[in-house]
């Protein structure tokens, strides 16, 4: 089977199947995350619309009519390098990305943007959807 | 590293309490040790918020505590080392300073009367050198800093104590990318555990001396290397501290200082990948005790001290069925 391009449509079906299936998204209180976040791979921007620790649905493109919490800022090549199975260093994981941009002023990192409170009240659960990222890019989510 | 165990093994590693004054007040202090009586000290530091049992598995490495004692505490607040039985505590933040826990350090090794001991930390554990080779360079044989840097900003973070945030999870999982994505599952998920123990308000207090009150970046000049060797070792995935930082420390530290980089390994080497960092670390370890010829590369590789990662890409974690 041909793996579905990164961030297309095929692949954003196939990572919703894996987050709702995780184990870890169902334990620890994870099943209490209810908050929207964006993604922003390069100059696309599609909302992750979750409820109860799954995700309802994936959005391209929000409006005005959407609400989000917080996002996740980066060009393509970053993400790209994100989700690869063994992943480079400071691209592996969000904080890690994160701090080598807004504390180190690198570039080619993820940047976090939105409420931090939301974030931090958040954190695991959020942190491990976007890991699963991974998980569905090297197992195309089957 | 034994892998596995039978029923019925019991692991040498011995734990006690020891009363160690600091800024003249009374500590009950946590160490575990194993190995000889009259082996050479090696006294072991765990990161921010953590504890001994980081370093379970080298304490339990047979090879190494044939010949080093090797000892590893609870700083006060942390671990099974409770706040002092005096003063009202929990009337301020805990709060570390460099003064206070270098003090905490060279007390210690006092009250156990080590003899030239080899001093080895991790992250504030690591960052710690420069203050013990600046102030009590005569007091340890070597010390050994993993995940050192001259200045380690950004990580004084308040929402690491705060009401709305499970702070039992989040001071873990805050860590969870300092680990390489290659360490074993398991092990980086026992490192999280073991920070998910960590008393409220602790991991930030530590963070202060690790990301504010730690800066050495005009003061290299005052590290003696000279006459405490310094071994700087710092793992390629760890953001804090990077290789790269480790390198220029030394540098600037210059006589005395050396810099080696770990490959496939992150912050917590000792927890998240036990085999790799015990062979790493015997190299280190000789090169301390003179026992190594060779001059210690710039990089170590797996490859270079004989572990094959297994499985040799990260575990491709399979979503539920």
């Amino acid at each position: 089977m041909n793996e579905p391009e990164f961030a297309s449509h095929e692949w954003w079906e196939a990572y919703k199947e894996t987050v709702n299936s995780d184990p870890e998204m169902a334990v620890r209180g994870h099943d209490r995350f209810d908050e929207n976040f964006y993604l922003d791979i390069g100059d696309e921007r599609v909302l992750i619309e979750v409820e109860g620790g799954r995700i309802e649905s994936i959005v391209p493109n929000p409006t005005l009519n959407h609400q989000w919490s917080f996002g996740v800022e980066g060009d393509r090549e970053a993400w790209e390098e994100f989700v690869r199975e063994t992943p480079p260093a400071f691209n592996h994981e969000i904080i890690a990305s994160h701090y080598r941009s807004a504390v180190r002023n690198e570039d080619g990192h993820l940047r976090l943007t939105g409420d931090n409170e939301k974030i931090f009240g958040n954190l695991r659960a959020f942190q491990r959807t976007l890991d699963l990222m991974r998980v569905a890019h090297n197992d195309g989510g089957s | 590293m034994s892998a596995t165990h039978q029923h019925g093994d019991v692991e040498p590693i011995e734990g006690k309490y020891v009363h160690v004054e600091i800024e003249g007040v009374d500590h009950r202090i946590y160490v575990e040790e194993n190995g000889p009586a009259d082996g050479v000290p090696l006294l072991c530091q765990h990161t921010a918020g953590n504890n001994c049992q980081e370093w379970r598995h080298l304490l339990a490495d047979e090879e190494l505590t044939d010949r080093f004692r090797i000892i590893a505490h609870d700083l006060p607040y942390h671990g099974k080392s409770v706040p002092p039985t005096t003063g009202e505590w929990w009337t301020e933040d805990y709060t570390m300073t460099a003064k206070r826990f270098a003090e905490t350090l060279v007390s210690l090794a006092d009250a156990l009367e080590l003899e030239d001991p080899i001093y080895m930390g991790s992250s504030m554990g690591g960052n710690i050198c420069l203050e013990l080779a600046d102030w009590y360079p005569d007091r340890f044989r070597a010390l050994i800093g993993l995940e050192c840097g001259a200045h380690s900003p950004g990580f004084y973070i308040d929402w690491l104590d705060h009401p709305q945030v499970n702070t039992t999870e989040v001071n873990a999982y805050a860590c969870w990318g300092l680990m390489a994505p290659q360490s074993p599952e398991q092990a980086r998920r026992e490192t999280m555990y073991l920070y998910e123990q960590g008393a409220n308000g602790v991991f930030k207090g530590d963070l202060y001396y690790y990301s504010v009150d730690h800066d050495y970046r005009d003061k290299l000049d005052q590290v003696n290397a000279a006459e405490c060797p310094l071994y700087v070792v710092n793992g390629e995935y760890d953001y804090l501290t990077t290789p790269e930082d480790g390198r220029q420390t030394a540098e600037g530290i210059g006589e005395g200082a050396v810099a080696v980089e770990m490959a496939e390994i992150g912050h917590f080497p000792m927890s998240e990948h036990p085999e790799l960092f015990n062979a790493y670390i015997a190299e280190i370890l000789a090169d301390v005790t003179g026992d190594r010829e060779e001059t210690l590369p710039e990089v170590m590789t797996p490859e270079d001290v004989g572990i094959e990662l297994h499985p040799p890409a990260p575990a491709r974690e399979k979503p539920a069925d």
